[in-house]
């Protein structure tokens, strides 16, 4: 029988005390921003339905959501050979995959400027062929999708490696052929880990700034329109601006986790 | 049916070194060793999960060194029956025959043979996750056999099970061997799974194959000390053969001298191995005969084990024997009372000597 004077864990309550810092800080910084912009409502309303803030909040999640569709196909054979496969080069590789996250985002910004510039080594064969980067959405999914990808890749290689190999064994003996056992068995086992990855990578590209203005200031990202207010137009419709994109953001997260509360929840089991 | 010519694998920090030997079409054959000596191994290089780095695997009389897992015919069991967990029972038995592209009512027919002949057909929408450890064994069996392979992979199967599922499910092996004309590899610790299903047994000590035979042999006439040891001979005394004639030796093992019948010479090192429930014991001083060894002693010690009580026993050497609970109360047996054991000469089995023996013994004994 539960006690009903139980009293907390004393290390478990002292941890939840410092711990709250980190979260206290986000809501007393969401706070003190929400309290301002809902003190003058038909702003914030003008300021959302402009047509220049939908825009960049629609190209920003629109090319984001591109940069994760191309690591859906590109990134999860990756995740897939790093988490099956050892061979010696393995740590270097890792080492490159993993790049991204430590560089700055100015200096993932220069890289991915350079290669694909209309004179860089990718940009100037693709700008014969009719792709430009440069000022164009192209170049932001680029940009996003260089920052982005260590995330996908790390996140969907950790769900690979939980699916037992013995699973994929007993499939190999049932006749099916490693590409079919993939699809068959570890895909499915491994949805939810795919489906993190897709959102962390998501977030990730949603937030680039940086690497992004250097490829392209135009078409305004969101946080290209920000800087841009904010340099303009002052702290005030700037900061109206920003708290759109927290609402917007903040929903779309939402919608996806309750859409996804159920899928692949056997993956925690095997 | 498979044979493996001195194959050798390494993986990891393990390793197979030259291991051959010949299963035939029919066998129930056991492969048995230490927890660790490789035998799972073993199973998934005859299924092609893993390719050898020297030596040949033949499987129907064929060289299968590059044929991938899926075109071999074999299915494979493992000890924790690796159910997919994303699909109900009858999907998982199901899986095999849609990668062989069946056609619907096939598949379908197939899956409800299978789940009556496993008496699995309240199962067959229920997620593995919800299943007992028998019912899933089950489960893997009838999947496996689905494919109709003619070659079955078992690791471990049953030691995941409690002893009536066991005990139950051996009965159905032993009838799925039979009806279904399979030769079945199976790997396993156990000894006792060996003596009641195997037609023929490999024992692997270390990645390398320390014997290979008949039931008999292997657990009553072993060729080596290591191998004695393993099948569970309790009593394995080192010594040399001092004198023989007509079949009947004499060998000194130092404590003492014991008459064994085999064809061995004068002046071989060897092993003298019996079992401790050949060993009878009886009040000290009881007449001697010939035909047996008897050691007096003095009791040491005493373990338990259900209907039956193992004795240890110092004779100037140990000995172990096995004997009734009820013996021990009729003869009033205790920790220091002397006692009389004998042996038949014609039960003890003699070994030659492998140059590990002496390290053997003194670490076993």
């Amino acid at each position: 029988m539960r006690s009903r004077h139980r009293l907390p864990d004393p290390c478990i309550l002292s941890f939840s005390l410092i711990g709250g810092l980190i979260v206290g800080l986000t809501v007393l910084a969401l706070l003190n921003m929400a309290v301002k912009e809902i003190s003058d409502i038909p702003f914030l309303i003008a300021t959302a339905s402009d047509s220049g803030v939908i825009n960049a909040i629609a190209v920003t999640m629109g090319a984001g959501l591109n940069a994760v569709i191309i690591l859906l196909i590109i990134g999860t054979p990756l995740a897939y050979v790093l988490a099956r496969t050892d061979f010696r080069w393995k740590g270097v590789v890792e080492g490159l995959v993993d790049i991204p996250i430590m560089l700055p985002h100015t200096v993932a910004g220069i890289l991915v400027y350079l290669l694909f510039m209309r004179r860089g080594l990718l940009g100037a064969p693709l700008y014969e062929m009719g792709f430009s980067f440069e000022d164009a959405y192209p170049g932001i999914v680029i940009a996003m999708l260089f920052v982005s990808a260590p995330y996908f890749v790390n996140s969907v290689r950790e769900g690979f490696e939980k699916v037992p190999v013995h699973l994929e064994n007993v499939a190999r003996t049932l006749g099916a052929t490693r590409f079919q056992t993939f699809m068959r068995v570890v895909l499915p086992l491994s949805v939810r880990h795919i489906f993190n990855g897709s959102i962390l990578a998501w977030g990730r590209a949603i937030g680039e700034f940086a690497a992004i203005i250097m490829i392209a200031y135009y078409p305004f990202v969101i946080s290209t329109l920000i800087y841009y207010t904010f340099t303009t137009r002052g702290i005030k419709t700037s900061s109206t601006v920003a708290f759109v994109m927290i609402l917007a953001c903040f929903a779309a997260f939402i919608i996806l986790r309750l859409l996804t509360r159920y899928t692949g929840r056997y993956d925690d089991r095997v | 049916m498979i044979e493996f010519e001195r194959v050798s694998l390494r993986l990891g920090t393990f390793a197979l070194r030259e291991v051959s030997f010949t299963i035939r079409q029919g066998d129930f054959y056991f492969i048995i060793g230490p927890s660790g000596a490789g035998k799972t191994v073993l199973l998934e290089a005859i299924a092609g999960l893993h390719a050898p780095q020297s030596g040949h695997v033949l499987l129907r009389g064929e060289d299968v060194a590059g044929i991938p897992p899926e075109r071999r015919r074999i299915a494979l069991v493992y000890q924790d029956y690796s159910l997919f967990p994303h699909m109900n029972v009858a999907k998982n038995i199901a899986f095999g025959l849609k990668m062989q592209k069946a056609d619907r009512r096939t598949v379908e027919k197939r899956v409800e043979e299978l789940l009556q002949a496993f008496d699995i057909e309240g199962l067959r929408d229920r997620s593995p996750l919800t299943l007992s450890g028998g019912e899933q064994q089950r489960v893997a069996i009838a999947r496996a056999l689905a494919v109709s392979p003619d070659i079955l992979l078992l690791d471990e199967p049953f030691s995941a099970l409690d002893p009536l599922t066991k005990d139950k499910f051996i009965e159905d092996l032993r009838e799925v061997h039979r009806t279904h004309d399979l030769t079945i590899v199976q790997v396993t610790h156990a000894r006792d799974e060996a003596k009641r299903l195997a037609s023929r047994v490999a024992v692997i000590i270390e990645g390398v194959l320390a014997a290979e035979g008949g039931v008999e042999q292997i657990f009553n006439a072993p060729d080596t000390c290591e191998v004695a040891r393993f099948v569970g001979i309790e009593n394995i005394l080192p010594g040399t053969i001092i004198s023989g004639s007509d079949h009947v030796v004499k060998v000194d093992t130092g404590a003492a001298t014991i008459t064994a019948v085999s064809d061995l010479h004068t002046g071989e090192g060897v092993a003298v191995c019996f079992r401790a429930e050949d060993v009878t014991l009886s009040p000290p001083g009881s007449p001697r005969s010939s035909a047996r060894n008897t050691f007096e002693g003095t009791i040491t010690g005493f373990t338990p084990m259900g209907p039956l009580v193992r004795v240890s026993i110092d004779c100037g050497f140990p000995l172990v024997a096995t004997v009734l609970r009820d013996t021990v109360n009729e003869m009033g047996l205790a920790p220091g009372s002397l006692v009389s054991a004998s042996v038949k000469a014609s039960i003890i089995h003699l070994t030659s000597r492998s140059p590990v023996h002496r390290d053997m013994y003194t670490k076993f004994s």
